[in-house]
């Protein structure tokens, strides 16, 4: 079947200048407020800190980067990396069920109503919902009473909460809408059409599954993985409210950092983060094509 | 006593309300005190704005502020600084915090780095009257002065010690009590080393011998024999979990999901609302002891508002400012000008409640007192090893 083009792309063949013109206040924004923080961060990364002023000086140095494995540093990247894949892995699971529910079985109305209720919790602030976890989960919370009052134990879980699962319980919670949204928008562009249509080739539900459903929402499946990463990464709210004693993520270490003036570390610490997601991203984007999620938006 | 409206104003409307009740509830406006060429009393001329940028507990509230504007003369547009004195010190250095605001107040401890880099400006002491009663021990905080000069203004002050669930810890006077195995999973501190890290090494000095000179400003070696007491108790799971925040710290009070923890002693007076049974306990080690320092901010001088400033900080020692946020948050201002002015405005104060809570904080300073620093030599390896005790 030929390539259809979207409506961008057709119209950018014929208004090329047009078009560029149009794009160059976008342009202008992305340049300005994130590439050049972004160079600025990567090259102060390479400073060194100047007690003097309190400030940082162009004294050229890896030092900082050195840093990152001392101290437990790297133990912090790699724990947040691998409670970010979790908390990522968990909720894509939760949500190619839910979102089949709206992107497929849903018409425009209820779809619309179910990707709204899902919006809820971010009706409030991330601070309110971690801190909500603590009372569900905690030594006198309604998990606990209900467990105790049940029979099922005779004192209260301790793990519920202060622990990596309330951690990842609370941090799913929240996250959970990240992946559903881009896996409803794959899921709405199989055409039911082509549903039927292998259906009447004798397909069962397996191999509908397996052979049409799953390759069309794929990209959407790792580009929610991915928001959900990515946010999970960057979090500290819920690592601090429900984690233990001195629980650490990225953010918590930049903050500790800050906190004695250490820009060039902090500035690193950052610069490793941008870098290992942006080459995550280009690689998934490579090898599942995601930009395909945009194609029926004409994008 | 309140004052009245004005030296022979007609009666009427005027003369049943007091200026101040005028003013805090708000019907003379900022029109009304800029009104000088009228031959108004001093504070009902125009008003020398000062952007005071502090701690949220410094806050006052509108009305206050309003009080303390006719008052003083000067007119504060508060902004929370969030508290965490090493953002404050980062903005000060690297953001432009000294380009919007006139005068800072932070807990103590950095006034000696900021004045060494040239981001703050001394006081001159003599334009501040009311210096004079803020109470001796309070001006001798070590952390105030550099090179002679004045640099922080004790402001706010108190110490901290732990908090224990009465029925649950039984009696508690020690600091050992966190690091008790008994009490495993039971215990909490504070997710900053600025006390925790203190806290730890008065406990460790004068219980358990150990070389430490001076809790609040460890050397390499007294930090990494502290950082290792704690990495092993944290190891060993002794503590449920770190605490950030006000309202962090009383839930896990309030919920007994800790027994017994560091914190701060307006958290025991909200428990016991919440009905928890808790107190404060005296350590024989003694207190952590802290102080909110005003600062003059560099950018302040050069434009101009070094007056201002002073007249704020003279202001925040005339009593009013002390009685209103004793009022609100239990929080005591250096000086005796504070009951003073309550006996003078019994209207608008408790003289007895004032009193008590400058005597309660007196005797907690009457003991064994170890100075919060916020900023000691060593700040950075405090940092290093706060991570490794994050990690263990």
């Amino acid at each position: 079947m030929p390539h259809e083009p979207g409506l961008g792309e057709s119209v950018g063949a014929r208004w090329r200048p047009a078009g560029f013109l149009l794009a160059l206040p976008s342009l202008a924004v992305f340049v300005g407020v994130g590439f050049i923080p972004l160079a600025l961060i990567a090259t102060w990364s390479f400073w060194s800190f100047d007690p003097d002023t309190y400030w940082i000086k162009p004294a050229w140095s890896f030092a900082s980067y050195a840093a990152l494995l001392d101290n437990g540093r790297a133990t912090v990247f790699l724990r947040t990396a691998g409670l970010a894949a979790l908390t990522a892995t968990a909720s894509t699971l939760l949500a190619v069920p839910a979102a089949a529910v709206v992107g497929l079985l849903s018409g425009p109305r209820r779809a619309a109503l179910l990707l709204a209720l899902f919006t809820i919790p971010f009706f409030t602030s991330g601070l309110v919902r971690a801190f909500a976890w603590r009372l569900v989960l905690g030594r006198q919370g309604v998990i606990n009473n209900a467990l105790m009052s049940l029979g099922i134990v005779e004192t209260p879980v301790e793990w519920f909460l202060f622990s990596d699962f309330a951690v990842l319980l609370g941090m799913v919670a929240a996250y959970l809408p990240f992946a559903i949204i881009p896996i409803v928008l794959a899921f709405a562009r199989i055409e039911h059409s082509v549903i039927r249509a292998s259906q009447d080739l004798g397909a069962g539900f397996w191999t509908l599954l397996a052979t049409i459903v799953l390759p069309l929402v794929l990209p959407g499946i790792v580009a929610g993985f991915l928001f959900v990463f990515v946010v999970a990464v960057g979090t500290s709210m819920e690592v601090q409210l429900l984690g233990g004693a001195g629980a650490s993520s990225i953010s918590i270490m930049i903050n500790d950092v800050l906190r004695v003036v250490n820009f060039p570390l902090a500035f690193a610490i950052a610069t490793v983060v941008i870098t290992l997601l942006t080459v995550l991203i280009i690689i998934a984007n490579r090898a599942l094509r995601l930009s395909r999620l945009f194609e029926s938006l004409g994008i | 006593m309140a004052h009245s409206i004005g030296n022979g104003s007609p009666p009427g409307l005027f003369s049943q309300l007091t200026r101040r009740q005028l003013v805090q509830n708000g019907l003379l406006g900022p029109g009304a005190l800029a009104v000088g060429s009228l031959g108004l009393p001093r504070a009902a001329r125009a008003l020398d704005e000062i952007n005071f940028w502090a701690t949220g507990t410094l806050d006052i509230g509108d009305d206050g502020w309003r009080t303390f504007a006719y008052d003083s003369g000067v007119k504060v547009e508060f902004t929370d600084n969030g508290n965490d004195p090493g953002p404050v010190v980062a903005k000060l250095a690297a953001g432009n915090a000294n380009d919007i605001y006139d005068v800072a107040g932070l807990q103590g401890g950095s006034e000696k780095e900021l004045a060494r880099r040239g981001l703050i400006a001394p006081w001159d002491i003599s334009q501040i009257q009311n210096y004079a009663s803020v109470w001796q021990w309070a001006k001798d905080i070590p952390y105030l002065t550099h090179d002679g000069k004045v640099y922080g203004i004790p402001t706010v002050i108190n110490a901290d010690s732990i908090i224990a669930i009465r029925d649950k810890a039984g009696s508690v006077d020690s600091y050992g009590v966190i690091f008790d195995p008994k009490l495993k999973g039971k215990t909490a501190m504070e997710d900053a080393w600025i006390n925790s890290v203190i806290f730890t090494a008065i406990y460790l000095k004068n219980s358990e011998n150990a070389k430490i000179a001076e809790p609040g400003n460890l050397t390499a070696d007294e930090l990494g024999l502290v950082m290792e007491f704690l990495i092993k108790h944290k190891r060993d799971r002794q503590f449920r979990t770190f605490w950030n925040g006000w309202e962090q710290g009383l839930q896990l009070l309030a919920n007994q999901e800790v027994w017994v923890m560091t914190g701060w002693e307006p958290i025991v007076y909200a428990a016991r609302m919440r009905g928890v049974d808790c107190y404060y306990a005296v350590p024989r080690e003694g207190y952590e002891g802290w102080a909110n320092n005003t600062i003059l901010l560099k950018s302040a001088v050069v434009r101009g508002r070094t007056k201002a400033a002073h007249q704020l900080v003279n202001a925040l020692f005339s009593g009013f400012y002390g009685c209103k946020l004793g009022l609100l948050r239990g929080y005591v201002v250096p000086t005796d000008n504070n009951v003073a002015y309550a006996t003078a405005h019994a209207n608008a104060f408790d003289p007895a409640g004032v009193r008590k809570l400058a005597d309660h904080v007196k005797q907690k300073f009457a003991g064994k007192i170890y100075w919060q620093n916020t900023r000691p030599d060593n700040f950075q390896l405090y940092e290093t090893w706060w991570q490794r005790l994050r990690n263990a």
